[in-house]
């Protein structure tokens, strides 16, 4: 089983965990020890995390300071992974990867293809969530980096994943023996693959040419499901074309934005405060004035500094007695005790107000029943009645009575 | 349900489960379907159950009356028509576009006039016709500027009279983005919380829901977000051999999963697979000695010997015995994930739920308004045992997908809800530090790498700092 979706509490040597230093610093390491996990915030010591339950907060006291490093060691999931993993190319988000695999009812009987791999970012979802999940990437770097990586994070060893070398655009996607795939052939009595797949997500430049090839490929027994990322309109446009050639049916394109809110405070200044203020500082000048005024003939009268600087302390205090509901000049943190606050929602900096059109289709490529097999198994209910019952008779009649009404 | 002599229940349309029908005016209804039966769709027709098992899910039947023997749904003046598959629903009586004017200059809309058919002419002919597609037909026909249209508004034209006219539908599995669908059409959206079914797969992958995890969830949904899960875990297979598992807890009496009536799962693999308590049992548990004191089962020679009255009550009594070790179990246990959408106070309610969830595991936590769940994030930054709860909202906007037409439709469904994720952690044990030290010492993470990175470093800090007022200090 994949340690992506195999559940573990204890951290064990040879574990693959991501290291949690800030919401978008996440570090994959493997566990060994005597190991050290060297970060800008001190060095982490692989022992201290082993035997260690997921999800522990290591802390670590820097050598001659009184400063602190922590890091949360958690277990990987395909959510974090791709907050966290290497891009190799553009990827897959969660708001997109996580509608896709909704509206494609992509569950444990599902059979995916994914062309091409890419970094992988979708990968990791479909095959936690897919019966089987046939990735296709015609890089061939991208192709042996994706390979070693589904391999150390346990998705070949689980048995649903396969990884093929290929350009689905011009050679398709069935896999024979003698491939380069990750798939391994029981000899060569075992000449193919059996694809059958039900579920086909298209994350490549010209899904048009990859259509066509899917013919072979897709499921006779059900109803297939597709979607193509394609971040341009004229992408869709010839997508759009491919699909309708091909009999795809049930085309929609949609779009899916994500955002991300920060939780914020924002202080609570009311109007009766800041009157207040001004009150406070008004009379403050006057009071400078009055003191001012007062040393000025005193100054005149006796001509002596001492009494100049004794007055200018009288000035500092008021100044500091004065009335600051706002903490005014000085830095106030936010949600600092000493003030009021109202919680507030922020929108990320940045937004990413464009990934990619998302087209949906589907098709069914048997569109027949098995008249005989049909008979045989409708006999075995041939004694339930084929009346409707006295609440179904009343419901429609109801029903029908409406409909009258309406029209 | 069992996989019958060759029709699979999961892929092909089977007695004795719901379904969702589409029909020609793409509103939706869920039907029971059993063997035998009729199912009447009102004034789009009615049919007979046998003619449409067998064949796959997605498949588009059309309603045809050609020489059938006149029989109507008794009670109504729906007549009961003979199936016949059609290739998909756009082609459904939909003749070649032909003859059209490059643009429709040539169009003068006379109304009624230019349409000669009159109504009653049309009601006739659905009565008789052998078919929608006949009607549209013998419109075009008589439709006198139908050629004179373009073919993008001969489209719109068509498949206006189309969902009027048209006895087709299609029969889709009851996935859970289509009973959501179903809810939504049907006016139930506060039901089910306003939630989107983009809001809700997300939820179901931020959760990390999969075949084998123990979830606890609440779901004031009645039962959808369940239904959703159940999908994720076992695709609807009662024969699946995956352990997972979910632990509802209700704020009720009784638990409102009624959304699961329309699922396909047998009563026993729902039994072992979902467990309802509620917040009392599972927060107070009982005592397991109590139980024990309270009710002793008997051997099988003992049960043998109770007279058949009181055999009754003994099995009535076993039950409820079972029931509360089981919930006295549930209640100790961890879980590997936490999947709440309720209307109950979250501040309050998610730190004693999140307590018994293991470390590292996800909590995701569905509201239909953003403020609750601002409030719940507020108060798990400053709770040590919370990873970096996120407000997160997702957004689906469909387009008009016409080729050299495409553009986001005109208006789209408000509301949707919004998600906070974060993860259970456990946080570290005090410091080995003198208190003293601790106290003058300014606790901040340590900066080892040179200066090169210092700009970067800072920056980086103060993404923590705001992100997390105090961060550093509350976390040590
Ligand atoms: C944007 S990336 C996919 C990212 C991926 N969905 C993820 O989430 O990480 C597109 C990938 O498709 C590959 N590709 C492009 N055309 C291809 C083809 N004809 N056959 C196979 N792979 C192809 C590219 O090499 C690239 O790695």
């Amino acid at each position: 089983m994949s340690q992506f979706f195999e559940y573990k509490d204890t951290i064990k040597e040879g574990d693959l965990v991501l290291a949690w230093l800030s919401r978008d610093n996440l570090k994959p390491i493997t566990v060994k020890a005597g190991e050290v996990f060297n970060t800008r915030y001190g060095a982490f010591s692989h022992s201290d995390m082993i035997g260690k339950p997921f999800g522990s907060q290591i802390a670590i006291r820097t050598k001659g300071s009184n400063r602190f490093g922590f890091i949360h060691v958690l277990q990987p999931t395909p959510e974090l992974w791709s907050i966290s993993l290497p891009h190799r190319t553009q990827i897959v988000y969660t708001p997109d990867s996580s509608y896709i695999m909704q509206r494609m009812e992509c569950n444990p009987r599902s059979r995916v293809i994914e062309a091409g791999t890419g970094s992988g970012s979708f990968s990791h979802a479909f095959a936690r969530s897919a019966g089987h999940l046939f990735s296709y990437e015609f890089h061939e770097v991208r192709y042996e980096q994706a390979k070693q990586e589904f391999k150390e994070h346990g998705l070949l060893e689980a048995g649903n994943t396969t990884i093929t070398h290929r350009d689905v655009c011009k050679d398709g996607f069935e896999i024979k023996n003698g491939d380069t795939t990750s798939h391994e052939f029981r000899g060569p009595e075992e000449t193919k693959v059996e694809l059958n797949a039900d579920c086909i997500f298209l994350d490549l430049p010209a899904p048009w040419d990859a259509i066509p090839n899917l013919t072979s490929v897709i499921s006779k027994e059900k109803k297939v499901n597709l979607c193509c990322f394609s971040p341009c309109i004229e992408q869709v446009d010839k997508t759009l074309e491919a699909l309708e050639e091909e009999g795809w049916q049930d085309v929609q394109t949609v779009e899916i934005q994500g955002r991300q809110y920060e939780a914020r405070r924002q202080m609570v200044r009311r109007l009766d405060d800041a009157i207040e203020r001004l009150r406070d500082v008004k009379r403050r000048k006057h009071e400078g004035v009055e003191k001012r005024q007062k040393n000025v003939e005193q100054t005149s009268n006796n001509g002596s500094s001492v009494e100049a600087t004794e007055s200018d302390k009288d000035l500092k205090h008021t100044e500091k007695t004065h009335f600051n509901p706002f903490g005014k000049g000085s830095r106030v943190k936010e949600g600092d005790s000493n003030f009021e606050w109202t919680q507030v929602s922020k929108v990320e900096l940045e937004i990413k107000s464009h990934t990619s059109f998302l087209t949906f289709a589907s098709k069914i490529i048997d569109r027949t029943r098995d008249e005989e097999q049909t008979k045989a198994y409708l006999a075995t209910f041939k004694d339930e009645g084929s009346k409707l019952s006295k609440r179904e008779q009343r419901r429609l009649k109801a029903q029908a009575n409406k409909d009258i009404q309406k029209e | 349900m069992t996989k019958h002599s060759g029709i699979d229940p999961l892929t092909q349309i089977s007695p004795n489960q719901h379904v969702l029908i589409r029909l020609p005016s793409d509103n939706l209804k869920i039907v029971e379907l059993k063997a035998n039966a009729i199912v009447s769709l009102g004034k789009f027709g009615a049919f007979r159950v046998n003619e449409i098992i067998g064949y796959r899910f997605g498949t588009t039947f059309d309603i045809v009356y050609d020489g059938v023997e006149e029989e109507f749904v008794k009670g109504t003046q729906t007549m009961i028509g003979k199936i016949s598959v059609l290739e998909n629903r756009l082609k459904a009586s939909s003749p070649a576009l032909e003859n059209s004017s490059e643009n429709n200059r040539g169009l003068i809309n006379l109304g009624s006039v230019v349409q000669e058919m009159s109504m009653a002419e049309i009601e006739a002919m659905k009565r008789e016709a052998a078919s929608g597609d006949a009607i549209i037909s013998k419109m075009i026909e008589s439709h006198k500027s139908f050629h004179q249209k373009t073919v993008h508004s001969q489209e719109k034209y068509l498949k206006r009279k189309k969902q009027k006219f048209a006895k087709f539908f299609t029969v889709e599995y009851l996935d859970s983005s289509g009973l959501l669908h179903y809810l939504i059409e049907k006016g139930d959206v506060l039901r089910v919380m306003d939630i989107s079914q983009e809001s809700l797969g997300m939820a179901l992958n931020l959760a990390n829901i999969n075949s084998n995890g123990q979830y606890l969830c609440i779901d004031e949904t009645g039962g959808l977000i369940v239904y959703a899960m159940l999908e994720r875990m076992f695709a609807g297979d009662s024969n699946s051999k995956a352990n997972g598992k979910i632990v509802v807890v209700h704020e009720n009496e009784h638990p409102n999963l009624d959304l699961l009536k329309f699922s396909s799962y047998s009563d026993n693999f729902i039994q072992r697979h979902v467990k309802t308590i509620s917040v009392l049992d599972f927060f107070e548990p009982a005592k397991e000695a109590d139980i024990k004191s309270l009710f002793k089962p008997l051997s099988a020679e003992e049960i043998n010997d109770l007279k058949s009255n009181k055999k009754s009550a003994y099995f009535r009594r076993l039950k409820w015995y079972h029931n509360q070790l089981s919930n006295i179990e549930v209640a100790a246990s961890s879980f590997d994930g936490l999947l709440v959408a309720s209307t109950l106070y979250l501040p309050t309610l998610i730190p004693r739920l999140g307590e018994k969830i293991h470390g590292s595991r996800p909590i995701v936590c569905y509201s239909q308004y953003k403020e609750p769940l601002l409030e719940l994030s507020h108060s798990l930054y400053e709770n040590l045992n919370y990873l970096a709860p996120s407000l997160l909202e997702t957004r689906c906007r469909p387009y008009q997908t016409v080729r050299g037409k495409l553009h986001p439709l005109m208006t789209m469904k408000g509301g949707g809800g919004y998600l906070m994720w974060c993860h259970r952690v456990l946080p570290a044990a005090e410091p080995k530090l003198h208190q003293e030290t601790l106290e003058k010492s300014e606790i901040k993470n340590s900066d080892e790498e040179g200066d090169e990175d210092a700009h970067k470093l800072d920056q980086e800090k103060q993404v923590i700092k705001r992100r997390k007022p105090n961060e550093d200090n509350e976390k040590l």
